[in-house]
């Protein structure tokens, strides 16, 4: 049997955060969760995640600062990140695509499966 | 401090541009929406054991009422100017241990504690109950999300200025703020709500809120910040009525 691949979840909303795990681990993905910048990217260098689900505006930290150390290091620059938030209007997008964020979903609009979707669509 | 919490703005409707007050005001309000939305959705389609469904329920009550409150402090602050508010002598640290109960649910879902210090002397504010539950209630919940989780948020009331002032502070104990993130609470504290986070998870709409609540009380809004967290305080005059007595 195929070990599980494993998200890293940086959502200051905590129970947004539980949701996404209970999502994520019904699908079959090992789930860790990070609460803020600094604790994603001690979670990040500690555990080495397959794929990252990422919040734009963190405690400490924001998303933009994250994604820029993550690409600054060989080893964790091809991790896929997933952008998940309710800030999709304000996000420059197409610059996004340079720090390894795969896909973009709105928080308003998206659906439990499109989480999984856009997960699997980058590990599978 | 003193400049920006002196800032006295009219109604929403008096800001020199409605457009960010308005993006301000729906950004918020689309946070607890959302989750709202994920969870009914995780409801409908997830299958969850009956404690986790219990969970998922309890929380979409705590997150609605959360965006009810902001509705409710929205549609007050249009109505200042409306009237006058009757300003009325407040026992202080009662009115601290009836926001700490009313909040001790949302607590304590978020595995948090929300308490009340200071010793049992009355401190007796002129205010008014309803604005000044609305101002501790806003900090109190904002605190809720930088506060670490081993640590207690603490609601106080003091009295300084010799006794002419009344403060009621919430302090959160959780990671410093950064300097640059705290020069810009500073900045736009009670002023208009920014289209971006001041401080991240808000908008700054709620201090604006408490801002403008506090100028209806003749009181200002302040904050200060601390190695491990911050203290977000509304100062008010203090009551004279018990040395009348």
């Amino acid at each position: 049997m195929n070990k599980p691949f494993s998200v890293l979840i940086i959502e200051d909303d905590t129970w947004f955060a539980q949701q996404q795990t209970r999502i994520l681990e019904t699908a079959g993905f090992i789930v860790r969760h990070a609460v803020d910048g600094l604790a994603g990217i001690e979670a990040i260098d500690t555990s080495t995640p397959d794929a990252v689900i990422l919040d734009i505006f963190l405690p400490g930290p924001n998303a933009l600062v994250l994604l820029h150390e993550m690409q600054s290091h060989a080893d964790l620059a091809s991790i896929p990140v997933v952008i998940c938030t309710n800030s999709v209007a304000v996000l420059p997008q197409t610059s996004l695509t340079a720090y390894g964020v795969k896909a973009v979903l709105d928080k308003a609009t998206m659906r439990p499966h499109d989480l999984v979707a856009a997960i699997k669509r980058e590990l599978i | 401090m003193k400049g920006s919490s002196e800032v006295r703005l009219g109604s929403a409707g008096e800001i020199g541009s409605e457009q960010p007050f308005l993006v301000a005001a729906a950004h918020e309000l689309k946070a607890p929406l959302a989750l709202i939305r994920q969870l009914s959705l995780g409801l409908e389609q997830g299958s969850y054991s009956s404690d986790e469904r219990l969970r998922m329920i309890h929380q979409i009550i705590l997150t609605s009422e959360r965006g009810l409150r902001l509705t409710s402090d929205l549609t007050r602050t249009t109505r200042l100017d409306d009237s006058l508010f009757a300003l009325e002598t407040i026992n202080s640290r009662q009115l601290c241990e009836e926001v700490a109960h009313e909040l001790t649910p949302l607590y304590k879902a978020q595995n948090r504690e929300l308490r009340v210090e200071g010793g049992r002397r009355q401190i007796l504010a002129v205010g008014n109950r309803d604005l000044l539950r609305r101002i501790l209630t806003n900090f109190s919940d904002n605190a809720l999300y930088y506060a670490g989780e081993a640590s207690p948020v603490v609601i106080k009331a003091s009295s300084f200025a010799g006794g002419e002032r009344v403060r009621v502070g919430v302090r959160d104990y959780g990671p410093a703020v950064p300097s640059d993130v705290w020069h810009r609470v500073k900045k736009h504290l009670g002023t208009a709500p920014q289209a971006l986070q001041s401080r991240p998870a808000s908008s700054g709409l709620g201090l604006y809120l408490s801002g403008q609540f506090a100028g209806a009380m003749q009181g200002s809004i302040g904050a200060t910040r601390h190695r491990d967290g911050a203290t977000f305080y509304v100062d008010l005059l203090a009551s004279k009525q018990l040395k009348l007595l």
